[in-house]
Formats: structure tokens, C-alpha cells, sequence
């Protein structure tokens, strides 16, 4: 049954790469797209800390997207 | 919302999309022998100037009843039920390839009835079932 | 209509939707693979082979709709030039052109078996390699080209011109002779695909669905983010 399961009538080859082949190449844009997200997160992160207090505040005033990205960034470490 | 910068806008797109759908049909048009996978039977006996030292591909159903195998020989009719062509082929040929299913033969043309392939394909249907359903269908035609 | 595309409020529902498309992604997807590896049938003549389309088809249907929506939202983006949309078209490029490619190698993996061949150059095969060539072209324009207006604007022009391609792709089976098959699945919703069958191949659709969803939200959010930082000292 198992062996069945895995020679898929002689269509195993053809049948498992096919599926390898999707899923592994999905797993690696995954992969590449978190990392390149996060290492803008984290270069963003940077540049807010490196502003002075006051442009800060201005900042996190001015824009909403900085504001909701420093609470959600600040929580996720 | 509608400026004159969006019009013109609107416009250079209308006028590139009408061009660009002219131009690629005139260009398909002109191309469409290239296109052509594979040449019916019918094709084959209208056409003009048979070329045989060309390689082909003829494609239809596989006649019923027509598959005669002799040693490596395998000899089977190809018809679009308009027309019939003669295919002699030696060699191995795919899974899916039996009678009433669809074949495209790649090789050269001795007559217009007669056609020597160096290569079989099989060509699929668009219905996909389970084995039981198609033997119930067999049971239930009979 | 347009508050939907303005980064600022929608930057938290982003967030909100990749953590809920985690959290059942997998069990989707799981349940998504037994049916199309183990409980559904084979088939009365590829055999086992046919379970190849579970990924073929929705992956090539994918590779479609994406070009498509590129293309439409580039319209939209060059008429009206709304720059948020080009985030969004940056965004689908990548998972468009990924999705194109693993159509067209599956492809080649079910025709071996099936046809006996690897490659034909039959319209659908060589429209569907035109599709993924216009993805690299539409991708390299963010890539080559520094000045991001001219970045847009170029690659909004060639995502215009590969919408001519889109229906010679769809109708390629039924125009010419083709080695492919005609589509299974007809506009009008009839299908000659068994019910058995056709349950794993929309459970499959929907998983990668999910999965390209996650991937655009992600990329979305970091072209946000990039746009942010570049324009850190002006906000």
C-alpha cells in the first residue's frame, strides 16, 4: 500500500517531482520575501531610533504608518 | 477627475490597444500554418504541393480497429472522420497511445495517403474520470 | 475605493491578515494534499499522472489572473497616475512570474508520461513562455531603471502590451491545433472534469490562493515600509 503510495503505478517520479518542485520553489519566495521584509523592518526601526526626540514625535504625529508600525514592531520583539 | 491630461491619456492607450490587437491578429494570421501544431487529413488532401521531404505532423483520432502490430512495425490509420491518412511507425510509443484516442504523428509524407513517422505523441482529451465511472459507461453503452 | 490602496489605513489590517492566513494556512493545506494525493481516484487513462494537475492547472490559472490584474491595475495606475497602485503591481510580478513557471515545468513533467514528450512548441505551450517572458521584462523595468516614475511608467506600458497575450493564451487550444488539451473548465461553468477530481483541484486552487495572498501582503508591506523610509524626513 505504502509502496503503492510512493510508486504511484510508475507515475511516482513524475508525479512527486512535479509537487516537490511547486512547493520547494514556493518555500523559497517564502523564505526570501519574510527576510526581505524583515530587514526592512528592522532598517526602518533604525532610522526612527536614530531621529531625535523631537523629529520623532513629529514623525509618529505626522504618519500613521510609522506610528502602527513602531507599536506592531515593538510588540513583535 | 476627467482632465484633459487623463484624456489624452485615455486616448494614447484606446489608440496603442486598438493598433497592438490589429497588429498581432494580421501577425497570427500570417503565421497561422507555423501555429499549427499538427495538419488534419483533410488538410493533408487539400493542400497543394506535398512536400515530402519535409517533416510534418499529422494529428487526429486513432481509427478503431486499425492498429496492425508486426514485429517493430506498427501500423494504424489516423482519420478526422472526413479523411483518412495511412501511418507505418517503428518504435516505442507512449502510454496513453491506443484506438479511438487521439494521436499526433511526427514524420514524412510518401503520398497523400501515406504517411512514415519517426515519432508518435499522444494527444489527451479535456475529460478526466475515475476508472469505475468509465467502466460503467462501457456497461451502460452496451 | 481609493481608502482601500492608501497604505496608512489599511498598514494594520496587513498585519491582521498575514497572522489569520498563518494560522489555517497549513491545515489547508494538509487537508488540500490528501485529497489530491491519496483519497482522490486516478484517472481511467493517465492513471496516477493526472494528479499532476492538482498543481498544474490552478498554478497556470494563477499565472493568468495575476498578468491580468497587473495589466488592468496599470491601466488605472497610467490614466489616472495613482502611484499606490504600482506597489501593488510590484508586488504581484514576483508570485505571477513564480506561478507561470511552475505551470510550465509541471507541464513538462505531465507531458513526458502522457504525450511522450517534454516540450512542444505548440500555442498554448509558446504563449504560456511569452507570459513568463513579459513577467521578467515587467520585473526587470523596478530593476534596471532607477527613476521610479520611469520605473512605472515603462513597466505599465509592457504590462498593457502582454494584456494582448492573455486571451491568445486562453483561447490558443480552441484557435489552432494544439497538442494541449482544450480547457476542461469552460467560462460557463460546465466542466469534463469528475466531481472526485475536481474537489482536489479547487482545494489546491484555494491554497495557493492563500498562499499568493500571503506572499503580495508581505511584499505590500515592504514596499510600504520602503516608501516610508526613503521619505522619513519629509513626513
Amino acid at each position: 500500500m505504502i509502496q503503492n503510495f510512493i510508486s504511484m503505478n510508475g507515475y511516482g517520479f513524475f508525479v512527486w517531482l512535479s509537487f516537490a518542485i511547486t512547493f520547494l520553489a514556493c518555500g523559497i519566495v517564502y523564505y526570501k520575501t519574510y527576510k526581505t521584509l524583515k530587514k526592512y523592518e528592522k532598517d526602518f526601526a533604525k532610522e526612527l531610533d536614530q531621529l531625535s526626540e523631537a523629529e520623532r514625535k513629529l514623525v509618529l504625529e505626522k504618519s500613521k504608518v510609522a506610528s502602527q508600525f513602531l507599536a506592531s514592531y515593538n510588540k513583535s520583539i | 477627475m476627467l482632465t484633459k491630461k487623463v484624456k489624452k491619456r485615455v486616448s494614447f492607450l484606446s489608440l496603442l490597444l486598438i493598433f497592438l490587437v490589429i497588429a498581432v491578429f494580421f501577425i497570427l494570421k500570417s503565421l497561422t500554418s507555423n501555429i499549427l501544431y499538427f495538419k488534419s487529413p483533410t488538410d493533408i488532401q487539400l493542400s497543394q504541393d506535398v512536400i515530402s521531404k519535409k517533416k510534418i505532423r499529422v494529428g487526429g483520432m486513432v481509427k478503431k480497429n486499425s492498429i496492425k502490430i508486426n514485429n517493430q512495425e506498427i501500423k494504424f490509420v489516423i482519420t478526422d472522420f472526413k479523411n483518412e491518412i495511412y501511418v507505418s511507425y517503428s518504435g516505442t510509443v507512449p502510454n496513453l497511445f491506443s484506438e479511438g484516442k487521439g494521436v499526433v504523428a511526427e514524420g514524412k509524407l510518401k503520398d497523400k495517403n501515406f504517411f512514415v513517422a519517426d515519432r508518435i505523441l499522444a494527444k489527451h482529451d479535456e475529460n478526466y474520470m475515475p476508472p469505475e465511472l468509465k467502466d460503467l459507461m462501457k456497461t451502460n453503452v452496451k | 475605493m481609493l481608502d482601500l490602496i492608501n497604505p496608512s489605513r489599511i498598514f494594520n489590517l496587513i498585519e491582521k491578515l498575514i497572522n489569520f492566513i498563518n494560522s489555517i494556512f497549513f491545515v489547508l493545506l494538509i487537508i488540500a494534499l490528501t485529497f489530491a494525493l491519496v483519497l482522490s481516484p486516478p484517472d481511467y487513462l493517465q492513471g496516477d499522472s493526472v494528479r499532476i494537475m492538482y498543481v498544474h492547472v490552478p498554478s497556470a490559472w494563477i499565472g493568468l489572473a495575476s498578468f491580468t490584474a497587473i495589466a488592468l491595475l496599470s491601466i488605472l495606475s497610467f490614466v489616472f497616475k495613482i502611484k499606490n497602485l504600482n506597489l501593488i503591481t510590484k508586488s504581484i510580478a514576483p508570485i505571477g512570474l513564480l506561478f507561470t513557471c511552475i505551470a510550465i515545468i509541471t507541464g513538462s513533467l505531465w507531458g513526458q508520461p502522457t504525450w511522450g514528450t517534454w516540450w512542444a512548441w505548440d500555442a498554448r505551450i509558446t504563449s504560456m513562455l511569452i507570459l513568463s517572458i513579459f513577467y521578467i521584462l515587467f520585473i526587470l523595468t523596478h530593476k534596471l531603471i532607477e527613476k521610479e516614475d520611469k520605473a512605472n511608467k515603462v513597466s505599465n506600458i509592457i504590462a498593457i502590451i502582454g494584456l494582448i497575450n492573455i486571451p491568445v493564451i486562453r483561447y490558443s487550444v480552441d484557435w489552432w491545433n494544439t497538442l494541449h488539451q482544450p480547457s476542461s473548465i469552460k467560462l460557463d461553468g460546465t466542466s469534463s472534469i469528475h466531481p472526485s477530481m475536481l474537489l482536489p483541484l479547487m482545494l489546491m486552487l484555494l491554497v495557493l490562493l492563500l498562499y499568493c495572498a500571503l506572499i503580495l501582503l508581505m511584499k505590500y508591506k515592504t514596499e510600504i515600509i520602503r516608501i516610508k523610509k526613503k521619505n522619513i524626513k519629509r513626513i
